[in-house]
């Protein structure tokens, strides 16, 4: 048996425009990514899922609507249960608000306008697999581009600090607590508004968001290591 | 002469009431280019003719660009004015094959005009197309006539470069995209005058929908990969009739078009209004008739209605039939010959001397942060530095500068239209890049009542390329930018298309500030200093080449995000003069003086 | 004086597209099988108002509507008292 590249999926919406960027990034640090149609299904060995950013029809509805009740999301479900990796960038993270999957919801910025810019973070949990190759507390720089980012908490939803996993260093949409980024309880799906798919590469501003798929990846390669590690002890 | 009596003589018989109609349109100024086509001709070109100018990139890459106005729709709606502004200049850069992958916006206005702002945000965000650069002039002369203009980029594989025609008889014509209903309808007269002579001001509005705009793009992209597409052109101005007429009279093709095929959104449209609406986010694709189902279920699969619209004849006449009843029935290549005013010869003067008119100062920041600048994850140089440079995943890149001098226009026009063309190869030279070639906005007044300032315009814009050996490669014009008779500045728009062999692009850093260069202008050192520039670029100093550098917040601001703190004071220098700002101790053989720092 | 609220429900006018209607009538339409025949999309905005009367209120919204909330340009508004 021969460790393969961990896989990654790049679930395509119509009006999605950051999915290139993501599989660009995913590619980038090693994946074995590829681009998934809403039509066709989430691979059976595949480890990593990505909702790209962008407009889901357009966001005509409301932010991820329409693009949360779409048949896939069914299998994007299970593929959570099973413990597979999530991340939702943007209106990916919208997305996974509208499908219940995080608690929460996101609003129009308190500023009623799109804010594009570079933002500092703080890394408040490290311990989640987007994580690991962050410091508690770490200071990094990702770019926002949104409308509705604004994070607010919800009824009892929210129910523990344990959920956050990015804040904002400073004010920039009137999001509760200043929260970037949240995890289920499983911490298996991350959802952020900042775009680390953005942030790999110095050149075009910021490599910060590199370790956001680093993490991932080194995740993923150590667990079906200790996996392989696992089989081949019971065999001996 | 009147047009109508033009056309009659050329038709040799009466006129009826639908090729009025059709004649209204495609002769319009916008669709037409009647006052400016001669002056266009006498241009330096290069890669002109199609949808989009064309310059090659490298050995895979070709560079597909254009800048557009939609002054008078934004001045109508902001929103949906800028909003499908963005919307049709994305288009044409789309049917050349080319993948749209940057928006820049020249913006001339009394006061920011939120409603515009937010229809080319809104649009372009939701595109996914990055709106990297622009520039912001307010002043009272646009009170009445805001100038909206967009330049859109793409880049394609030399394989996918689509002509703007169709080939041969038998070929067939797909139109695809949004349903097509009313709106627009005479749009393309609206933004000029129509045939009888008379200034048109019905009100005609499209909405903009990013949405079907973006699928059209993956789809196009689609069909254009599995070879399916043998010609395109996307539906602007004059909606089927000018698209699918310009396809097939290029070839000195005919066409039959079958009006009662188009999906409509308002059922009731009678047989005139289908051909000349202009509805929003729609193209004509020419390809054989074995093809034309594959392009039909890719559009379909993107949410989008197409059908088989149009016949590629051999016959040259453009027929467009209802069922069974002709609509019109006319020579193709007629509606693409609409007449041609007089052009006027200019002897250029001495430049005079030039006063400052200060537009007022608005911190860009308030605008460009409302733009998504940074998706595709190629924004190497952000706007707030003056140019955008691109780069090109697996290749190089290339710098884009959008740029106008209407404080010159106001006071001679020949000069303005040759400083800003200077201006511009600055600005290209100051990231590390080489003029390729450039996009030309014309923006005027009433032509009619002042031929020699357009005349004056042109010539400038003309000598200055030959001087600088940059040529044009596509140009858009706006004329009769006019409010009770009282007329915007020539408002000379260029956006200049540089290429970079590499992307170590100079950047700031801590270190003395130095003005380099001559506080006023002659023409005899702007070789001189394009040299200097070029040599102080290579040597990785970081520049910045403005017109006014009495106010920079915009880029002391950007600055400070990446913890950098200037401190300078600013050079005194002409309206018109050869100065750039140096951040570094770099030698040089012209005049030098430090004037501050960057800590 | 005294408070007044009213509902000023802001559509397009029928001659004005509506993009963002027909995507939704259409997803309702073809991935719920829901026979949608018309669907636009509008605003309504709940404000309440002092005057002396409730003829100076309607007046009142009436400008506010006018002067910012409605782009007359492509948008007409009813008024109701709630």
């Amino acid at each position: 048996m021969t460790a393969s590249f961990p896989k990654a999926q790049v679930v395509v919406y119509p009006g999605s425009n950051c999915d290139r960027d993501a599989l660009w990034a995913l590619r980038y640090v090693g994946f074995d990514a590829e681009f998934v149609d809403i039509r066709s299904h989430i691979g059976s060995d595949v480890n990593l899922l990505v909702l790209p950013g962008g407009f889901s029809y357009g966001d005509y509805l409301r932010v991820g609507a329409v693009a949360a009740r779409e048949p896939i999301s069914s299998e994007i479900r299970d593929f959570m249960s099973r413990g597979g990796l999530i991340i939702g960038i943007c209106n990916g993270f919208q997305i996974l608000i509208e499908m219940g999957i995080l608690p929460g919801a996101l609003l129009q910025n308190s500023t009623g306008k799109f804010i594009c810019k570079i933002v500092e973070l703080e890394v408040v949990d490290n311990e989640t697999p987007f994580t690991r190759y962050f410091e508690r507390g770490e200071k990094i720089h990702l770019p926002i581009a949104h409308g509705f980012g604004r994070y607010v908490k919800t009824n009892g939803l929210v129910n523990s600090q344990d959920n956050v996993i990015f804040r904002y260093a400073q004010d920039v949409n009137g999001a509760d607590e200043l929260i970037a980024g949240i995890s289920n309880e499983n911490k298996n799906v991350l959802g952020l508004m900042p775009h680390p798919e953005r942030a790999i590469e110095k050149l075009i501003g910021s490599d910060d968001g590199l370790r956001v798929f680093l993490s991932a990846f080194n995740y993923i390669k150590t667990s079906s290591e200790n996996m392989l590690q696992k089989t081949k002890v019971g065999v001996a | 002469m009147k047009y109508i009596d033009i056309l009659e003589r050329k038709l040799g018989r009466k006129v009826t009431k639908a090729e009025i109609e059709a004649f209204t349109v495609m002769w319009s100024e916008h669709c037409g280019y009647s006052h400016t086509k001669g002056y266009i001709r006498q241009l330096p070109r290069v890669g002109f003719g199609g949808n989009a100018g064309i310059v090659p990139l490298d050995d895979y890459h070709f560079i597909a660009f254009k800048v557009e106005s939609h002054n008078h729709p934004s001045a109508i709606e902001p929103f949906n004015g800028a909003a499908t502004g963005v919307g049709g200049i994305i288009r044409d850069i789309l049917a050349m094959g080319a993948r749209p992958t940057a928006i820049l916006d020249s913006l001339h206005m009394d006061k920011v005009t939120e409603g515009i702002i937010d229809g080319i945000s809104d649009y372009g965000n939701s595109i996914g197309v990055p709106t990297v650069g622009g520039e912001l002039r307010i002043s009272d002369y646009y009170k009445y006539n805001p100038l909206v203009n967009v330049m859109a980029v793409g880049v394609g594989r030399n394989e996918h470069l689509i002509p703007s025609t169709a080939q041969k008889p038998g070929q067939v014509i797909v139109i695809f995209g949004g349903a097509t209903g009313r709106d627009g309808i005479h749009g393309a007269s609206f933004a000029s005058e129509d045939l009888t002579g008379e200034k048109a001001t019905k009100l005609s509005i499209q909405v903009g929908d990013p949405f079907a705009e973006k699928m059209l793009i993956e789809a196009f992209l689609e069909m254009v990969e599995e070879g399916l597409v043998e010609g395109a052109q996307d539906l602007g101005a004059g909606g089927v009739l000018s698209a699918t007429s310009e396809l097939v009279a290029k070839a000195n093709l005919g066409a039959i078009v079958h009006l009662d095929r188009m999906p409509l959104r308002e059922p009731d449209m009678n047989p005139v209004e289908i051909l000349i609406s202009e509805s929003q986010e729609r193209m004509a694709v020419v390809t054989s008739v074995e093809k034309a189902n594959r392009v039909i279920e890719i559009a379909r699969r993107y949410l989008l209605f197409a059908d088989i619209v149009v016949e590629v004849t051999e016959t040259g006449r453009y027929v467009a039939k209802y069922n069974d009843g002709t609509v019109i029935d006319v020579p193709a290549k007629l509606l693409e010959e609409s007449p041609e005013e007089r052009t006027y010869g200019y002897r250029p003067v001495e430049m005079p001397k030039f006063n400052w008119i200060k537009f007022k100062n608005v911190d860009a920041h308030g605008v460009f942060e409302r733009y998504d600048y940074m998706v595709g994850t190629d924004t190497v140089v952000r706007p707030g530095y003056g140019p955008a440079v691109i780069r090109v995943k697996s290749s190089s890149g290339y710098s884009l500068v959008i740029h106008s001098r209407a404080d010159l226009g106001l006071q001679e026009p020949y000069w303005a239209a040759y400083i800003t063309l200077l201006e511009c190869v600055r600005k290209t030279l100051s990231v590390g890049a080489r003029p390729l070639a450039i996009t030309d906005g014309i923006n005027y007044a009433d032509p009619d009542v002042q031929p020699e300032g357009l005349a004056a315009q042109m010539k400038g814009l003309k000598d200055a390329c030959e001087f600088a050996n940059v040529p044009v490669a596509s140009g858009n014009a706006s004329l009769y930018n006019t409010y009770k008779g009282n007329g915007i500045p020539p408002t000379l728009v260029i956006g200049m298309i540089g290429k970079l062999e590499n992307l170590n692009v100079p950047r700031p850093r801590k270190s003395a500030i130095y003005a380099i260069g001559f506080k006023d202008f002659k023409l005899e050192r702007e070789r001189l200093l394009w040299n200097e520039i070029e040599r102080i670029a290579k040597a990785g100093y970081f520049i910045v080449s403005m017109h006014d550098f009495s106010t920079m917040s915009t880029l002391k601001q950007e600055l400070q995000k990446i913890g950098l703190d200037m401190k300078v004071k600013s050079p005194k220098c002409e309206p018109v003069h050869q100065l750039i700002m140096v951040f570094g101790d770099v030698d040089t053989k012209l005049p030098k003086e430090l004037i501050g720092y960057c800590n | 004086m005294q408070k007044y609220r009213f509902v000023v429900d802001v559509q397009y006018k029928s001659n004005v597209r509506d993009p963002r209607g027909e995507m939704i009538k259409r997803v309702l339409n073809d991935e719920y099988d829901i026979p949608v025949t018309s669907l636009r999309l509008g605003k309504s905005i709940h404000l309440e108002i002092e005057a002396e009367n409730e003829g100076d209120a309607m007046k009142l919204v009436s400008k506010a509507c006018e002067k910012l909330l409605v782009n007359t340009v492509t948008e007409t508004y009813e008024v109701r008292r709630i």
